[in-house]
């Protein structure tokens, strides 16, 4: 228990650390702000030119699939603000030995590697976010309970550590192959598949967004929970995937460190 | 043959060895290139999907004249388009170039600054291209296989006019970049700038949305803009969209276009480097 106090502290500390160095480089959050709500714009002119053709697209009304939109940037910045960074630099620290300086301290080093740097710009973005799901839910007539809220915070949560999972072992290739960076893209490209709801898809390609590639089940389940459009099946299911996917960052990181070859002296 | 390569053959012989000494240094790392040749298709999936469904839900009724393969098929090709037009890095690289003072160097030097940009580019292209004559086809081959997408074949003028249209794609791409590359002499931080200037550019030029099924008021303006150059003239000058009679005026007015980006980026560089402070020294 000790334990947990300690790494709760820890990571207090670290981003803490990152508040302070950010500060220094205030019009940085306007510019982040500017250009994510740049990216969100194009967005929306993509699903409202979309929906000027047709009322519904795979059963999803226009302010469901942009609770959805919504709901995808929360998790996408939330995302890439504790993990995208720290995976990258997890690359260059593996390929260049600079790991050493990590492996040395006292604490569990996927955890240190993991959350070393926090993007508060990227939090900050999610709130845009947040409100785009508001209005949205407004225009839908849907309220929310407070039940709803935790729940839906949970399942952010949730698919957080699902795109952490996924980009952290794509990383971790970086121990056999050497050079990953091209993997990375691949996280940008399955991003895709998020952005849209899983009734698009066939049946097949839906089923392996839902299980190898847990794209689906990253955005739709906590979208889909806010506009009532989900079995309550996916929410166990989106949890115990999460679990797995965790568990097998560990063991994958485990079997990379056997292949470390520390620094190139 | 020692002196062979110190006997200058022609003027133009110093873009021939850039030419060629890039194309290598972007081969070593052509694994890099194949990686991202097979994966840059996976949104060509979701597009294909998303777009049926938006087609289903009327009945598959054509959007301003664009069916469903359409839609698909001008995707797919607007690959092809960006694998001309879009040169990335430029900006940046140009605008570090001048801020850093970093241009000093290729001022001594005998030879056009903007002339070793262009062959820098090409070779990038070269490879691009020499990766994506591997991948391309087999995209395309499967597409046609699966769902028979490509309903039109090209005539001799589409398919002449369709080269003609990529090269103006290339050439309007790389001066453009050079343009806004070049704002770099007088203001320090366009990083900004850059990020919405591409945005843009990524929506004027037909890539987010096919042009002619925006609202007309807004299409008729985007037509007239270089941007249409750089991916949706090419895609539907291929698709047969573009009637034979409007081929010469539309490929004519990306010439005129050229021109005028040409005139304007020497009009910049002989004004930027008039107050370009060459810092670093």
């Amino acid at each position: 228990m000790a334990d947990i106090g300690k790494y709760l502290k820890l990571t207090g500390l670290m981003m803490k650390n990152c508040l302070v160095r950010e500060m220094q480089f205030k019009a940085n959050f306007l510019v982040r702000l500017f250009t994510e709500s740049m990216w969100l714009v194009m967005q929306f002119i993509y699903i409202s030119v979309m929906y000027g053709q047709t009322g519904q697209i795979a059963g999803w009304t226009i302010w469901e699939m942009v609770v959805l939109a919504g709901t995808n940037h929360v998790i996408a910045q939330l995302f890439e603000a504790l993990f995208y960074d720290n995976c990258m630099r997890l690359i260059d620290q593996i390929r260049q030995g600079d790991l050493d300086f990590n492996l040395i301290k006292p604490v569990n080093t996927q955890f240190l590697v993991s959350l070393r740097y926090t993007d508060y710009a990227s939090i900050v973005n999610s709130s845009i976010g947040v409100g785009i799901i508001l209005f949205a839910l407004g225009k839908l007539g849907i309220g929310i309970t407070f039940g709803g809220v935790v729940l839906f915070a949970a399942l952010v949560a949730n698919s957080i550590l699902i795109y952490y999972s996924i980009l952290f072992i794509l990383s971790v290739w970086t121990f056999w192959i050497g050079r990953s960076n091209n993997l990375m893209e691949l996280y940008w490209q399955f991003g895709q598949f998020s952005r849209y709801p899983g009734e698009i898809y066939p049946w097949l390609l839906r089923r392996l967004l839902q299980t190898l590639i847990p794209m689906l089940i990253v955005s739709n389940v906590p979208a889909g929970l806010l506009i009532h459009k989900l079995q309550t099946g996916l929410i166990f299911y989106g949890f115990a995937l999460g679990i797995v996917f965790l568990v097998l960052t560990a063991w994958i990181w485990q079997r990379g460190l056997q292949r470390y070859r520390s620094a190139s002296s | 043959m020692p002196n062979a390569t110190l006997v200058s053959k022609s003027p133009l012989h110093k873009y021939w060895v850039i030419l060629s000494t890039r194309t290598q240094e972007d081969m070593t790392y052509r694994f890099n290139y194949v990686f991202g040749a097979i994966f840059r298709f996976l949104p060509l999936v979701t597009m294909i999907f998303l777009w049926y469904a938006v087609y289903m839900g009327r009945n598959m009724a054509p959007i301003n004249g664009m069916t469903f393969k359409d839609m698909i098929v001008y995707n797919a090709l607007m690959y092809i388009a960006r694998g001309f037009s879009s040169v990335p890095g430029t900006m940046s690289d140009i605008s570090k170039d001048i801020k850093d003072g970093l241009l000093n160097r290729y001022l001594i030097k005998p030879m056009d600054y903007f002339g070793y940009q262009v062959m820098y580019r090409l070779a990038h292209k070269l490879v691009f291209w020499y990766i994506a004559l591997l991948t391309f086809p087999f995209v395309f081959w499967f597409m046609s296989a699966s769902g028979h997408y490509f309903t039109h074949w090209p005539t001799l003028w589409e398919a002449l006019a369709f080269v003609v249209s990529l090269v103006i794609a290339f050439c309007i791409g790389i001066q453009f970049c050079f343009m806004i590359g070049c704002l770099a002499f007088w203001f320090l931080e366009i990083s900004t700038f850059l990020f919405v200037v591409m945005m843009l550019e990524f929506f004027m030029s037909g890539q987010l949305i096919p042009l002619n099924i925006l609202p007309q008021s807004l299409h008729h303006f985007l037509f007239y803009s270089p941007f249409s150059y750089e991916g949706y003239w090419p895609c539907m000058i291929l698709m047969g969209k573009v009637p034979q009679d409007q081929l010469l005026p539309v490929l004519g007015r990306g010439v005129l276009w050229i021109g005028a980006f040409y005139g304007a980026v020497q009009l910049m560089w002989r004004m930027g480097l008039k107050r370009y402070s060459a810092v670093g020294g």
